[in-house]
C-alpha cells in the first residue's frame, strides 16, 4: 500500500500539484490512522494532507480512483439465492441455450463464407461466443475476471497506452466490448425466456435478473479500475511537468496551448505574490513625519512618557490608468497583458482599464464584473482585430476627450503596446497633455528593444515622453517590470 | 474528552449543534491524532469559525481566539510588557531600592546590586500574555482559533510558522517558552489572498463549501425549529438557486439562517412576492446583486410574478436549468 501512495503522490506532482516531502510524510501518518478499509476516510485523510489548494482538489478526485480503485461492490453469486431445483433449471437452460447458439453459428458459417468476409471473421464469431459464455459465467457465478483475463481483453481491445485520465471512460467501454458485452442483452433475454418456459417462478427470475444487472455494473467498475490502474502506472512514470524557469523566459508568441495554460497560472501566482509584496512596501514606507497625536495616545499607559514613537503613515494610494493595445500585432500577447491588467485592477482599488485598436474603449466594467477568462474573452471579441487599422493617435484623442478624468496627479498611466501606429500621427502633444496631468507614465512593450523604430514603430518618439519604458517579451521581464512599478521607482 | 473515532467525532459535533460532513469530522479527528493545525478555507459564512467553537466544546477545552487584521503584530498577538505596571512597581518599591542601594560604597557596586534585582522587573509578572502566549502557557489544554488569517500581513504569517510547528515562542528577556499541552489549532481563511506555501504545508487542509440542500435544511431545522418544514425547504432551495447565479456575494449559511428567522418573525406562510420583496435584502447584501436576484426570480416565472404561486416554486420550475451553464459557480 505504501508503494501505491508513493506512486499516487508522484502522479499528483506530475499533474502539477505541489506536494512537499513533509506533506507526503503526513499523508503516510494519516493513512496509518485512518486505515485503508474505510475508503472515504482514507481518501479524506490523503486529501487533507496532500492537497492544500481548493483548485487542486478536482485533480486529486480524478486521480484517486485510478490508484485506489473506485470501491465498487464485489460481484454476487447469483446461484446462492436459488433452490437446488432452480439451480438445475438454470444449468439446463444454459446448456440448451449454448447448443442453440452453436447450431445458429453452424448455420451462419456457410453464409458468412459466401459473403466473402473471409477467415478472420469466422474465427471472430466463435471467439465472440466463447467470450459471451465467459461473461455470462462471471455474471452468474459472481466470480471476478482474473488479471490475465483482463490483460488479454485489454490486448484485444487494442488499448492505447495513454496517460490521460480523461481516457478512462472511453477505454473502459472498449474493454467491455472486447469482453463480449454487445451480445449480452440478447442472450440474457433468451435465458430469462428459457427459464420461464422451464417453469421457474417469476419472482425468482426477477431476482436473478437484478443480481445479474448489479453484477454487470460491478464488473464494469472493475474493468474501469483495471483501465485506471494502467493509466495511473504510465502517469506516475511521466516526468513532472511544471512551468520551469525556461517558460518564464520564453517569448509569448512561441507558446503551445498547454504552456499558455501554465503561464496563465504563473500570472495568477505572480499577482498573488505582488499583492503581499505591495503590502510589505506600504509597511516599510511607514516612517517619516512624527505623529504627535498618535504618540500621545500610545503612551498614555506609560504615564505620558513617550517611550514609543509613532509616525505618520504615508498613505500611498496608487491610482492606475491602464491602456492596452489589442491590435493584430499585439494579439499573441494581448491575452496575457489583459490578464495582467485584470489582476492589477483587482489589486488597486482605483484603477481604470482601456483597450484600443483604432479607437479607445473603457473595459474596466468588464473586468469588474466577470471572471478573468470571461472578461478577457469579452474584451477580445468586443474589439475584433482588423488589418492595419491601429491608430493610437486617434485613440489618444478619444481618451483625452472622454476619459481624461481618469488621470490626475496621483495616477500612474501604463501603456501596454508595441507603438506600431501604421504611419498614423503619433499625437505626441496628447501624450504630453496626459503626462502633465499624471504622476508618471510607464510603457510596457512586448517587442525586443532593437526593433523599436523599425517600420511603422513610433516607439522612439514615445520613449522620451515616458518616465520608464520596459521591454516585456516574456513573463520574467513582465514580473520584473511590475515589481518595479509597485516599488514606486 | 477525546472522541475515539470519526463517527464519535461527528456525533459529538452534532451534539454541539454543528452538523459536520464526514470530511470535516475526519479532518478534525486526524488533526487530533497527528497534532497538526487545521486550515479551514471556503466562502464567508459557511461556519468555519463555528467549527472552532464547536471543536472546543466537543473536547471540553477553553477556546482562545485571535482575530487577524491588517497590521496585527507580535505585541498584539503574542505578548507585551506591561510598562505601566513596571513603572508603578518601581515607584512603590522606591524605598526598598533606596535601602538596597544606599549601603553600596561605589557606583559599580550599586549598579551590580540593581542588576541582580533586574529579574524582578522582567519576569512573567509583567508579561501581558496575548492570545498566542495564552494558548501556549495555559495550564489546561485549549483550542486556539486563528480567525481570518488571510487578513493579516505576510510577516505575521511567517511569524506564526514557529508557533505552529513547534508550539514554542522565544521572549528575548525570558528565554523560550514551551507549550505545556499541545493546543488544537484552527486557522480560517476566506481566501482573499494566497497564503504562503510554508504555512499550508504545516496544516491539514479543509475546504468547506456551501452544503447540499439536505444538509442545509438540517441546519435550518436545528437552528430555527419554528419555521414550518415546507417553507424551510422552499427557502433553502431558493437560496441554492441564488448561489447558482452570478452575484458579487452569494448568500451564506448564516444568511440563510437570518432569513429563516426573519420569515418566522414575519409569520410568513409561503414565499410569495411580497414576502420576498421585504426580506430579500437579508439574503443579498449588494444593491446590484439585489436587482439581479429579483430579476432572476421574476424571469424564471413566465408571468413575471403576477400570480400568487410561491416564487420559489416558480424559480424551480423555470428555465433555470438552461441558465446554469452560463452562470456556473466560479470554481467548478
Amino acid at each position: 500500500m505504501d508503494r501505491r501512495i508513493v506512486e499516487f503522490i508522484a502522479a499528483l506532482r506530475a499533474a502539477g500539484v505541489r506536494v512537499s516531502l513533509a506533506e507526503s510524510n503526513d499523508a503516510f501518518r494519516a493513512a496509518e490512522k485512518t486505515g485503508v478499509l474505510e475508503r472515504d476516510t482514507f481518501r479524506v485523510g490523503l486529501r487533507t494532507t496532500l492537497v492544500k489548494e481548493a483548485d487542486d482538489q478536482p485533480v486529486f478526485e480524478q486521480l484517486f480512483p485510478l490508484y485506489f480503485g473506485s470501491g465498487g461492490p464485489p460481484l454476487q453469486n447469483a446461484g446462492q439465492q436459488l433452490t437446488p431445483e432452480q439451480r438445475a433449471m438454470l444449468a439446463a437452460a444454459l446448456r440448451a441455450l449454448l447448443q442453440q447458439m452453436q447450431q445458429q453459428q453452424e448455420q451462419n458459417r456457410p453464409e458468412r463464407g459466401r459473403s466473402a468476409a473471409g477467415q478472420p471473421q469466422q474465427g471472430g464469431s466463435s471467439d465472440a461466443l466463447s467470450q459471451l459464455l465467459r461473461l455470462l459465467r462471471w455474471l452468474l457465478s459472481g466470480q471476478s475476471p482474473s488479471r490475465e483475463e483482463l490483460d488479454q481483453a485489454g490486448g484485444t481491445a487494442g488499448l492505447v497506452p495513454g496517460a490521460d485520465p480523461g481516457q478512462q471512460k472511453w477505454q473502459t467501454r472498449r474493454m467491455m466490448r472486447a469482453l463480449g458485452m454487445q451480445g449480452l442483452p440478447e442472450m440474457l433475454e433468451a435465458l430469462w425466456q428459457a427459464l420461464a418456459e422451464a417453469g421457474m417462478r417469476r419472482e425468482a427470475i426477477e431476482q436473478l435478473r437484478q443480481t445479474v444487472e448489479a453484477n454487470q455494473e460491478a464488473l464494469e467498475q472493475q474493468v474501469a479500475d483495471y483501465v485506471g490502474a494502467g493509466i495511473a502506472r504510465r502517469l506516475a512514470a511521466q516526468p513532472p511537468r511544471r512551468p520551469g524557469p525556461e517558460l518564464m523566459d520564453r517569448p509569448f508568441e512561441s507558446l503551445s496551448e498547454a504552456e499558455a495554460d501554465a503561464l496563465r497560472a504563473q500570472v495568477r501566482r505572480l499577482a498573488a505574490s505582488l499583492r503581499s509584496r505591495a503590502a510589505l512596501r506600504q509597511k516599510q514606507a511607514d516612517s517619516g513625519n512624527f505623529d504627535a497625536r498618535r504618540t500621545m495616545r500610545a503612551n498614555l499607559r506609560n504615564g505620558g512618557v513617550p517611550l514609543e514613537l509613532r509616525y505618520k503613515r504615508r498613505h500611498l494610494k496608487p491610482k492606475l490608468a491602464l491602456i492596452c493595445d489589442v491590435s493584430t500585432s499585439m494579439r499573441h500577447c494581448a491575452e496575457f497583458m489583459l490578464r495582467l491588467i485584470y489582476e492589477l485592477q483587482d489589486q488597486v482599488t482605483k484603477a481604470r482599464s482601456f483597450a484600443f485598436i483604432d479607437d479607445m474603449r473603457e473595459i474596466s466594467q468588464d473586468f469588474a464584473t466577470y471572471q478573468p477568462d470571461v472578461a478577457v474573452e469579452r474584451v477580445l471579441t468586443r474589439l475584433p482585430p482588423g488589418s492595419y487599422n491601429t491608430d493610437l493617435g486617434f485613440s489618444l484623442n478619444t481618451f483625452c476627450h472622454e476619459y481624461l478624468d481618469a488621470v490626475d496627479r496621483r495616477t500612474t498611466v501604463i501603456f501596454v503596446g508595441d507603438g506600431r501606429n501604421n504611419f498614423n500621427g503619433p499625437r505626441l502633444d496628447l501624450v504630453d497633455a496626459i503626462k502633465r496631468r499624471a504622476r508618471r507614465i510607464i510603457w510596457l512593450n512586448p517587442e525586443p528593444a532593437r526593433l523599436w523604430g523599425s517600420g511603422d514603430s513610433d516607439m522612439p518618439d514615445y520613449v522620451p515622453m515616458c518616465d520608464s519604458v520596459h521591454e516585456v517579451g516574456n513573463l520574467a521581464q513582465l514580473a520584473a517590470a511590475v515589481d518595479q512599478l509597485l516599488a514606486g521607482r | 474528552m477525546r472522541p475515539n473515532s470519526i463517527s464519535d467525532m461527528r456525533q459529538a459535533l452534532a451534539k454541539q449543534q454543528y452538523i459536520a460532513s464526514e470530511e470535516i469530522a475526519t479532518v478534525l479527528f486526524l488533526a487530533e491524532q497527528l497534532d497538526k493545525p487545521v486550515l479551514a478555507e471556503g466562502p464567508a459564512g459557511v461556519g468555519k469559525t463555528e467549527l472552532g467553537k464547536a471543536w472546543a466544546a466537543v473536547t471540553g477545552r477553553e477556546l482562545i481566539r485571535l482575530q487577524c487584521y491588517e497590521g496585527l503584530d507580535e505585541t498584539k498577538a503574542l505578548y507585551e510588557w506591561e510598562y505601566a505596571k513596571q513603572m508603578l512597581y518601581t515607584q512603590l518599591l522606591r524605598d526598598k531600592l533606596h535601602d538596597l542601594l544606599s549601603s553600596a560604597s561605589s557606583l559599580t557596586q550599586a549598579a551590580d546590586r540593581l542588576a541582580a534585582e533586574e529579574d524582578v522587573f522582567f519576569s512573567r509578572r509583567f508579561l501581558l500574555p496575548r492570545p498566542l502566549l495564552k494558548a501556549i502557557t495555559s495550564e489546561q489544554p485549549v483550542v486556539l482559533l486563528i480567525d481570518e488569517i488571510d487578513r493579516s500581513d505576510a510577516e505575521f504569517e511567517a511569524f506564526l510558522l514557529e508557533i505552529l510547528s513547534d508550539f514554542q515562542v522565544s521572549v528575548p528577556e525570558l528565554g523560550t517558552i514551551r507549550a505545556h499541552h499541545m493546543p488544537l489549532v484552527v486557522l480560517t481563511s476566506n481566501n482573499t489572498r494566497e497564503l504562503s506555501e510554508a504555512l499550508k504545508r504545516r496544516c491539514l487542509y479543509l475546504y468547506i463549501d456551501y452544503p447540499a440542500v439536505e444538509t442545509e435544511l438540517e441546519i435550518v431545522r436545528m437552528k430555527v425549529p419554528d419555521l414550518a418544514p415546507q417553507l424551510a425547504r422552499q427557502a433553502v432551495e431558493l437560496v441554492h438557486r441564488l448561489r447558482q447565479i452570478d452575484l458579487k456575494k452569494h448568500p451564506s449559511i448564516s444568511e440563510t439562517l437570518d432569513w429563516a428567522r426573519a420569515l418566522v418573525t414575519l409569520n410568513a406562510h409561503l414565499l410569495d412576492r411580497q414576502v420576498l420583496e421585504t426580506t430579500l435584502s437579508v439574503l443579498v447584501k449588494h444593491e446590484s446583486d439585489l436587482a439581479r436576484a429579483r430579476h432572476a426570480i421574476a424571469r424564471s416565472g413566465p408571468n413575471g410574478g403576477a400570480g400568487d404561486e410561491p416564487a420559489a416554486a416558480r424559480l424551480r420550475l423555470g428555465r433555470g436549468g438552461t441558465r446554469e451553464g452560463r452562470y456556473g459557480p466560479p470554481n467548478s
